[in-house]
């Protein structure tokens, strides 16, 4: 379920945050689902233990799951996420934005595909 | 914990470590870098107790390691040159670490036997070398010893049986808490399996500090503006170093890149992106940092 790119230049405990995380968004791992422990998840992943209580200590913070002492760590119900969620994706969506203007595509051009794929959504929504 | 105060070590007039102070957590994968010649191996060889210091001291769990058998016990260390006895077989030398090692652990032994395709009957100076290191970690692992010093440990094993160790020691960590301190010029391998680094040079620690806060420490941002600009500019942040060509700025800055990038948006730039350091990056930066580059030895 979790895939760590060697490649990137991300640190592991960023890409772990960040899959989790949207694991959580996507509801993948559903509200009081048990996260698998710390150790299991390193020795599964051939990752540092410490890296992996790096990520969980992150994501407790950002209350994206919680710690019952003794039992482990469980998904949260967070509103918070998902607002963030969304905050981030516009973000995306401004940066596509001003790299079509560096690209020198029209302003007209540019609205016109953003609303296109906007009403295409909708209908896809109806049928 | 391995400590180590003012640590000095001199061979003839030849000084290989001077006022070395480095504290390394249980539980922790600690990788040693350095330039040739920095003292990484001298350090390893004071840590497991071939070495004497010749001032201040090395301490495992608050005892001094050379000649106390107590403490020896719980460290194996994997020399850089391995040392096998004379014509022995893998299993000679199973049977003499068991001897000496209290925690040494047969069972464990066999179930590495059985996943490492080296032949525990053959005489391992016929080995190859990689076969040799194969051999010396399957001894170092099922020593079960609570430190494990590696010395340059993944030299000439192949990218197989690379990760099959990484996950194996991954593994110990995990279970038993074992601390590992490792040596290596291969960063990218560091960078995936530790959680701290210390940088020496010339016989003293540069640095020693958490492998994620070290990379996030630093970011490299690429940048050009439409507007006429020069590294002194941009007064909010901290530039370590700027190559500008045209309007395009190179640039490696100390701090997030979130808020560099945010600084930078009111010199309104055509673009701007940054990037996280790798440690290969990090290290040569830091070498720079102290004179020791390559842009000096290219003619």
């Amino acid at each position: 379920m979790i895939i760590l790119d060697n490649q990137s230049r991300l640190p592991i405990y960023e890409q772990l945050k960040n899959r989790i995380a949207e694991l959580v968004l996507t509801g993948v791992y559903p509200p009081d689902m048990q996260l698998p422990s710390v150790r299991s998840l390193a020795r599964e992943l051939g990752v540092n233990p410490n890296t992996v209580q790096k990520a969980y200590q992150e994501l407790e913070r950002e209350q994206v799951i919680y710690t019952v002492g003794g039992k482990g760590c469980f998904i949260s119900t967070n509103p918070l996420i998902r607002e963030r969620r969304c905050r981030e994706t516009l973000d995306r969506l401004t940066a596509a934005v001003r790299e079509c203007h560096r690209a020198g595509i029209p302003a007209e051009e540019i609205r016109r595909a953003v609303s296109d794929t906007v009403d295409r959504m909708g209908e896809e929504d109806e049928t | 914990m391995i400590e180590a105060r003012d640590l000095e070590k001199r061979f003839g007039d030849k000084i290989a470590l001077q006022g070395m102070n480095l504290t390394i957590q249980e539980g922790s994968i600690y990788g040693l870098v350095g330039t040739n010649g920095s003292g990484k191996s001298t350090f390893l060889r004071l840590t497991s107790g071939v070495y004497y210091p010749d001032q201040g001291s090395i301490q495992i769990e608050g005892r001094d390691v050379y000649e106390d058998c107590g403490i020896k016990d719980k460290i194996f260390f994997v020399p850089d040159e391995l040392y096998f006895l004379p014509h022995s077989t893998l299993e000679d030398m199973a049977r003499f670490y068991a001897s000496q090692y209290s925690g040494w652990d047969w069972e464990y032994y066999q179930k590495l036997c059985g996943f490492f395709p080296i032949s525990s009957k053959a005489r391992l100076n016929t080995f190859s070398k990689g076969m040799q290191r194969q051999a010396a970690i399957m001894l170092a692992l099922s020593a079960r010893s609570s430190y494990l010093l590696l010395d340059e440990a993944f030299d000439g094993l192949d990218p197989v049986i690379r990760s099959a160790v990484r996950r194996l020691l991954v593994d110990e960590v995990a279970q038993r808490n074992l601390t590992v301190v490792i040596s290596s010029h291969n960063l990218r391998e560091l960078e995936d399996l530790c959680d701290h680094i210390g940088l020496l040079h010339n016989g003293s620690v540069r640095f020693s500090r958490e492998l994620d806060e070290l990379k996030l420490g630093f970011c490299k941002v690429q940048a050009a503006f439409s507007a006429e600009y020069s590294a002194g500019d941009f007064t909010g942040i901290s530039i370590m170093r700027c190559e500008k060509r045209g309007s395009l700025f190179n640039m490696v800055v100390r701090g997030n890149s979130q808020q560099v990038l945010e600084y930078l948006q009111q010199f309104q730039p055509v673009f701007a992106e940054s990037l996280p350091l790798t440690l290969e990056e990090v290290f040569i930066h830091e070498m720079e940092g102290i004179g020791y580059d390559y842009n000096s030895i290219l003619l």
